[in-house]
Parts: C-alpha cells; structure tokens; sequence
C-alpha cells in the first residue's frame, strides 16, 4: 500500500506555476527520488506535502486516507517531516536541547529520558553523536545528522530530504546513503529531492522527474519490466530532463598556460573567526600568474576568513601578506582592490548585493567612483550606471528584465552571474572565488565555472574555495586542503585523487605522514 | 509613468484620511461635533491667509530636520535626539546673533549665526556618533539621553548666565524686529522656507544621486555588503550623524532668527516627534517631506485655531498624528502581503 498519494496537485505563484497537476506516491519502506533542475518544482511539491504550502488543487492520501495539510503541525501529527536545505538548529544550544525544542510539552525538560532514546536513534541508523555538544561547534555534515535524528525523535514514518547531499563531502555522501538504507530497512519511506542524476540513481526504488511544474518521468528501477539496461535509463532522463532548453554549455578546457612569476603569497598567516577564536593558523601559500589554486575543505573550516582576510575585510593577527611584492597585510578593502584583487563572496544575499537596489546600483559597488559612473567621484551618472548594468546583463546572460529590476527579484544563479560580472569586469589579477556554483543548476554552474576558466587563461590567478570536489577537480591546477583552520597538504591536481583529498578534507591523514 | 509615482503616495494619503475619521469619532465620542470642529479646522487653517501663512512658517524646522533625517535614516542610524541637537543650535544662536548683529552686516551675521547653529547641533551629536561608529553603541539610548542634559543645561544657560533681563522672565536678548529674517517678497514668511525647501531638495538628491549618497544607502541596506565594497562604515556614521544634528541646530537657528527673537526659558518645541513621523511617511523620500511638512504644520496651525473656534483641545492634532502614523504601518503591512495589487 502507498504511504502517500498526491492527486493532481497544482501550485500557482501568480503569474508562475509551479506545479502543474502531479501525481506522486510513495510506498512504504521506499526511496523515492524527485529528480529535477532548479526551479522545477520538487521543493514546492514536498513544501505542500509538509503543510508550509496549500496547494490550490488537488488532493493527498495518507495510508489511504483523504487528508487536508493546512500547516506543518498536521504533517507532523500524520508522521511526515522535512529535512530543509537551510538548517534550523539554534548555535549556541546543545544537540539534545535542540533536538527537544520544539517537541517537548513539558516545563521541564526530561534530559534523562531524552539522552536515552536519543542514543537508542543514534545507534539504531550509525548516527553516532555526542548529545552534549554545543551546536556551533559541529560541521555542516554533523548539523545535517542532527536535524535527521530529531525528525526521528519525532517519531516520523516519511522523511522528506531536500538536497541533503550539497553539505557534505564525498565520504561523508557515503555514510549518508548508508544511513539511509538502514532507514528504508526498518519500514521509513524516504523522499529524496535531489539535482545530481547520480545520487538519484544509487538509491533510489523509484525516480520521478520535474521539468518546469510539470511531471515528465516516472521510472520504477525496481521492475525494470521493459528490458531496459541502466544505461538507457539514464538517456532517457536526461532526454526528459534537458530536452529543447538551451544546450547545455560545455564544459570548456582550459588552454595551456605557462604559470607566471608569484602574484599572491601569504606567509605563516593567523587570523580569529568573528567569536575570536583562532581561525586560521599559520597558513603559508603562494598562487602564481594564470594558476588556479583549489581549496578544498568541509565549509566552516576557516574558508570564509582565509577569503576575506585576502580580501582586507578582515585583520590579520600574525604573518604576512602581498600582491606582487606589495605588502597588503591589514590593509583597507579599497586599497587591495586597487592593487587588483577582487572577492566574489559565496554569501549572495547576505554580503554580496543590495536586495533592495537595482542590479545596476549593485554591480557598481566596485567601480562607483570612477569615471564614467560619477562625475569626478560626486555625483553618480545614472545613465551610465544603468547602460553598464544592461551591458553586464547581456555579456553574462543574466536574466533579468532590465538593469532597474531589484536584485531580491531575481534567482539565486542570475544573482551569483551578477556578482561575477561585477567582479570579473573589474580586471582582476587576482580573483577569489568562493563556492561560486553553490545551490546552482548545472547549466547556470557549467557556465561559470567556463567563465572562470576563460579569466584564468587571460592570465588572472584565481583562488577558488569550495566544498564542492568536482569543482575543485575541474578547475584547479593544484589544490590544498584546509581543515580545523589548517593548510594541510598543497597536491598537484593530476597526482591527487578524488579519494586522498576527501580524507583530508575530514582530517584524516595529516601532513608529512 | 505617472500612474507609478503616484501609487507609492497612496498610503500616506490614505492613512491621513482613516485618521480624519476615527479622530471624528472619537470627537463624538467625548461629546464634540467633528463636522464642526474639522470644518473649523481646514476653514481657518487653510482657508484663511493667516492660517497659510502661519502653517508655511511653522513647516520650516519640519523640513530643515527631515532634511537630516533623510540622509541618516537612509543609512539606517536612528538620530532620534534631534530635540536636544535643537536646543543647544538655538542658544547658541540666542547668545551669539545679538551679538554679531550689532557688528557686522546684517546678511553675514545671519550667515554666522546659521552656522552656529549648525555647529552647536553637531557638536552636541559627536559623543553619540563617536559611541555608535567606533564601539557600535546604540545610537537611539544615546541621542535620547542627551536630550535631557540639553533641555536642563539650556534651561540653567538661559536662567542663569544668558538670561539678558534678570528679575523678569528668563530668556537671551531679543531681536529687534528689523534684525530678524528678511520676509519673502510680497509675503509675510521669513527667507528661511527657501533655505528649508533649498535643503530638502538638496538631501533628496544628495542620497539618490550622489557617491555619497550611494554609501549611505548600501551601508543602510546591508552593512555587510558595505564592507564588501570598503566603504569606511565608521566615517558614514560619524558624517552621517553629524550632518543630522547639524541640520537640527541650523533648525533652531531658523527658530530664534526667523519666529522667536530669542530663546525664552522652558522652550521645547520637540519638533522630533513631528519629524520623525513625518519623514516615515514620505518613506525617506525627500520631495514627498514637502507637502507632508506642509500638513503637518497645517495640523498644528489649524488645531489651535479649532481650539479657539471649536473648544477641542490643541492635543487633538497630536492624537490626528498618532492615528495617521498607526494607520500608515497598518497600510504598510498590507501592501507588504498584496504585493500584486499595489505593485505591478
């Protein structure tokens, strides 16, 4: 029997429809994936599934039973709980306390009680944890079990999982389908939202694909009936999935280029995280003309303060840095701006533009006291402001009506093309990237990281962060490894595997060993 | 085109008429006659050449200080000591411009005097704005509290070592009338609605058009992406404030040169409340202060003249004012949730 049948659910934001009439079951003890590019429509279907949205037709079935989910409590009470992209822990409480919030009724809070069945989940699906420990201490990864082992605490029969593997690293990718069988075994039925074809493919019983609101695919990889092999499978997927969009950008080479003098070194460089605790220790590199240097590293490993500390957005506590032979060490934004440095923050939203100005007031943020943009650095020129925002839009492909639109109108992908026009435009000799594809389709990622590439080989030195290997992989000429504020090993990226770099992506081979 | 400028005044507009009427009933309810009473109020507050005159007169410090508002708020640091800036600008101003009158010529000493007002505001703003801009000290305890000191440290000034005429009611040397602000030609207003409309203009286009400007309003947006951009937050503060409470002293200036005379003992137009409200309602936008300010001062000219003719009491208008900016978040609200209705 299926656990949930959702009946002709149709969704409309506006003018948008986000969902068209899609059916969707789920059996008991199932994964089933929802396979789709951004934007598809797969967070809308799961959001109406656990109440935060009301679909405007439509009806579900739970265990055969006609339901209306008007908020999330009802989903809930009827066993069914989400695992969103953003997490919802709060920092400064304890894993326990976290997992209590929220679910406890009572005044006080049974610790005892919760400690145990706590450690009877944690045992149960290989979730292993120490209870006690503050929040903000743990790794993305480890937040993500967290949030899994609340939903559990719940005492949930489907678990709704959105985009879980975007956190973690490959290893850690590994455990997690692991857990997840462990899930499927003891009766849960799994909802697994997901981009990424692969991942779909490895776990799943049954895929369904969403192409703009709309239901395109629906294979059953168990029964694989009609004799067809996994490979062809796959083609049709993808047929289904990328048929008559625009061609998928390919993933272009980068030409042979002859690394120049050193442009960038950092020497022994420490550096404390906004808490003060040491972020960064003693990191030494150094990135040459035309070089792409990767590096890897589990986010929250002191990536954001090595990035801003080149950047001049933060202090250096010791060592030293410099461009060139130009000591840049504690110098103002500005100033390293000038001597040609330039930082596209992964942050969007948060640090990288103004939701509430226009794409074109955002994209002079570097430029906004040079001619032809202000007169004499006074009086701002609209006209030319304006005409630049259009001319970005067009070179970059950023889809947005016109150079006035408000950033907060646009799309996470066109909001990152934006912030690497701005960037990019400005002549870098060094460009810092972090986690440039982060959250983006993989047409929107493919043509970013080309149009990396295309700076690199112009001759500018790019310093890409990310979590995410593949990229790495791509991109990089070597990489290294920052882990626990650490620059372990500097590999070259032919000698390398995706395997040794994910170990010490967790720490676990240090250096000279 | 036209059709979505106007769209944004909307809510204002509204919000004063919901106000209108629920003041109406709430006359009725203490037993008064609100037909009379507001017809008493637009008859003689609009409809008479002194209720325009006075009103024009009375909305200059409204769009002097929202002249500073607009760029502080724009950056998003909340100067709500403006009272106090106020003060200390026109004793300052009392004290020094009989002084200077006597001395030099006429236009120069008014040019002084305004910039001593303009100092004396700032001035009393630098303990705040190096508070906030340097430790991120909140702005709003720390203007405010300074408020009090002014107000009791002016009334000691103007009772003790300014009072011009000991034994008689405490205030600094009065103006005589032919040494105060020229009038406009052919009108009974002082020159300094033309400073005023000059400088809200001039703040209006200082925040849109200008690098400065665009700072202010990126550091009001997000401060982060300020120092994305390497904007020099802690100058925008210290600046920003500065210029808030320099304009708020040039207001009392106006005050003193233009209405006043002098500064009397127990003076405290709190002129904040008024403002603050009032560039809220134009949504920071400077070219909407001006008729906002205009009814604003309308409400206060008018509300005394219904006082007299209608036997409401004066506080009514500030109930009208309250009401109006109760209704404004209201309105505010729900055009956040039907975004489609008012937008497109």
């Amino acid at each position: 029997m299926n656990v949930i049948e959702m009946k002709g659910i149709t969704k409309r934001f506006n003018d948008l429809i986000a969902n068209d009439n899609i059916y969707f079951d789920l059996g008991e003890s199932e994964i089933h994936t929802l396979l789709g590019e951004n934007g598809a429509g797969k967070t809308t279907l799961m959001n109406i599934l656990s109440g935060m949205y009301q679909p405007d037709e439509g009806r579900i079935y739970v265990k055969g039973k006609k339901v209306n989910i008007s908020s999330p409590e009802i989903s809930l009470n009827l066993g069914i709980g989400m695992l969103y992209q953003h997490f919802t822990l709060v920092p400064t409480l304890s894993v326990l306390e976290n997992i209590l919030l929220g679910t406890n009724k009572k005044f006080f809070l049974p610790k005892k009680e919760a400690k145990k069945k706590f450690n009877e989940i944690a045992k149960q699906y290989g979730l292993h944890m120490d209870p006690d420990v503050k929040v903000w201490q743990l790794s993305l990864g480890e937040q993500q079990k967290v949030e899994i082992i609340k939903l559990f605490y719940q005492g949930l029969d489907v678990l709704i999982l959105d985009e879980p593997t975007s956190v973690l690293t490959p290893l850690e990718i590994e455990d997690f389908f692991r857990m997840l069988k462990s899930m499927k075994e003891s009766g849960k039925s799994v909802i697994f939202i997901t981009h990424k074809l692969k991942e779909a493919f490895r776990i799943s019983n049954k895929i369904t694909v969403l192409r703009r609101g709309k239901k395109v695919e629906e294979v059953d990889l168990e029964n694989k009936t009609e004799g067809k092999g996994k490979d062809k499978i796959l083609n049709q997927i993808v047929e289904v999935m990328f048929k008559d969009v625009e061609p998928i950008e390919e993933a272009k080479e980068i030409p042979k280029r002859t690394m120049g003098e050193t442009v960038l070194s950092l020497e022994e460089v420490t550096v404390k995280n906004d808490k003060g605790l040491e972020a960064l220790h003693k990191v030494s590199f150094s990135l040459r003309r035309g070089e792409i240097l990767g590096i890897a590293g589990v986010d929250g490993n002191g990536q954001k303060e090595l990035a801003e500390v080149i950047a001049g957005q933060r202090k250096v506590s010791s060592g030293r840095i410099s461009i060139n032979g130009t000591d840049i060490t504690n110098k103002s934004v500005k100033f390293i701006n000038n001597k040609g440095v330039f930082y596209v923050t992964d942050d969007r939203m948060g640090e990288g533009c103004v939701g509430n100005l226009t794409l074109a007031e955002n994209v002079i943020l570097r430029c906004y006291k040079k001619e032809p943009f202000s007169n004499k650095g006074i009086i701002l020129n609209l006209k030319a402001i304006e005409e630049y925002g259009e001319e970005l839009i067009r070179s970059f492909r950023v889809k947005a009506p016109t150079a006035k639109a408000l950033v907060k109108t646009l799309s996470g992908g066109n909001i990152q093309k934006a912030l690497l026009a701005r960037e990019f435009s400005q002549q870098p000799i060094i460009l810092i990237c972090s986690k440039p594809t982060h959250g983006l389709d993989v047409m929107t990622a493919q043509f970013i990281l080309n149009e990396i590439k295309m700076q690199s080989s112009r001759g500018t030195s790019v310093l890409l962060i990310s979590s995410d290997l593949e990229e790495i992989k791509e991109l990089s000429d070597r990489i290294g490894v920052i882990f626990k504020g650490e620059l372990l090993d500097i590999l070259s990226n032919e000698k390398a595997t995706r395997e040794e770099i994910g170990r010490l992506m967790l720490g676990l081979k240090r250096k000279g060993k | 085109m036209i059709v979505k400028k106007i769209i944004p005044a909307i809510g204002p507009i509204f919000a004063i008429l919901a106000a209108l009427i629920t003041g109406g009933i709430i006359l009725l309810v203490i037993g008064l006659d609100p037909i009379r009473a507001y017809s008493e109020l637009f008859k003689l507050g609009m409809g008479t050449y002194l209720g325009i005159t006075e009103s024009l007169k009375r909305m200059v410090p409204l769009l002097i200080i929202s002249a500073g508002l607009i760029i502080v708020f724009k950056a998003g640091i909340w100067n709500i000591g403006i009272n106090g800036q106020f003060l200390i600008g026109a004793i300052l101003v009392g004290w020094l411009a009989p002084l200077l009158i006597n001395r030099t010529p006429l236009y120069l000493s008014f040019l002084i005097s305004g910039l001593i007002g303009f100092l004396g505001g700032a001035i009393w703003v630098i303990i705040p704005a190096m508070l906030k801009a340097k430790y991120e000290i909140n702005e709003i305890i720390a203007t405010m509290m300074m408020d009090f000191v002014a107000f009791n440290f002016t009334s000691y000034l103007v009772k003790g070592p300014l009072n011009a005429y000991p034994g008689r009611f405490p205030q600094t040397t009065i103006i005589h009338l032919s040494k105060r602000l020229p009038h406009i030609p052919f009108t009974d207003i002082h020159i300094g609605l033309v400073v005023g409309l000059l400088l809200i203009i001039a703040a209006h286009f200082f925040v849109r058009r200008t690098t400065w400007g665009y700072e202010f309003r990126l550091l009001g947006e997000n401060k982060r992406t300020a120092l994305h951009a390497g904007i020099n937050v802690q100058k925008v503060i210290f600046v920003g404030m500065l210029i808030s409470g320099g304009l708020a002293g040039l207001a009392g200036a106006n005050d003193v040169l233009g209405i006043k005379g002098a500064f009397q003992a127990e003076w405290n137009p709190g002129y904040c409340f008024a403002a603050v409200p009032l560039v809220f309602l134009a949504r920071f936008n400077g070219i909407a202060v001006i008729p906002l300010a205009y009814f604003f001062s309308f409400l206060m000219v008018g509300g005394e003249f219904m006082s007299r003719a209608a036997s409401v009491p004066v506080y009514f208008v500030h109930v009208i004012e309250a009401l109006m900016l109760l209704f404004f978040s209201v309105i505010e609200y729900i055009q956040k949730k039907e975004k489609l209705f008012w937008k497109s």
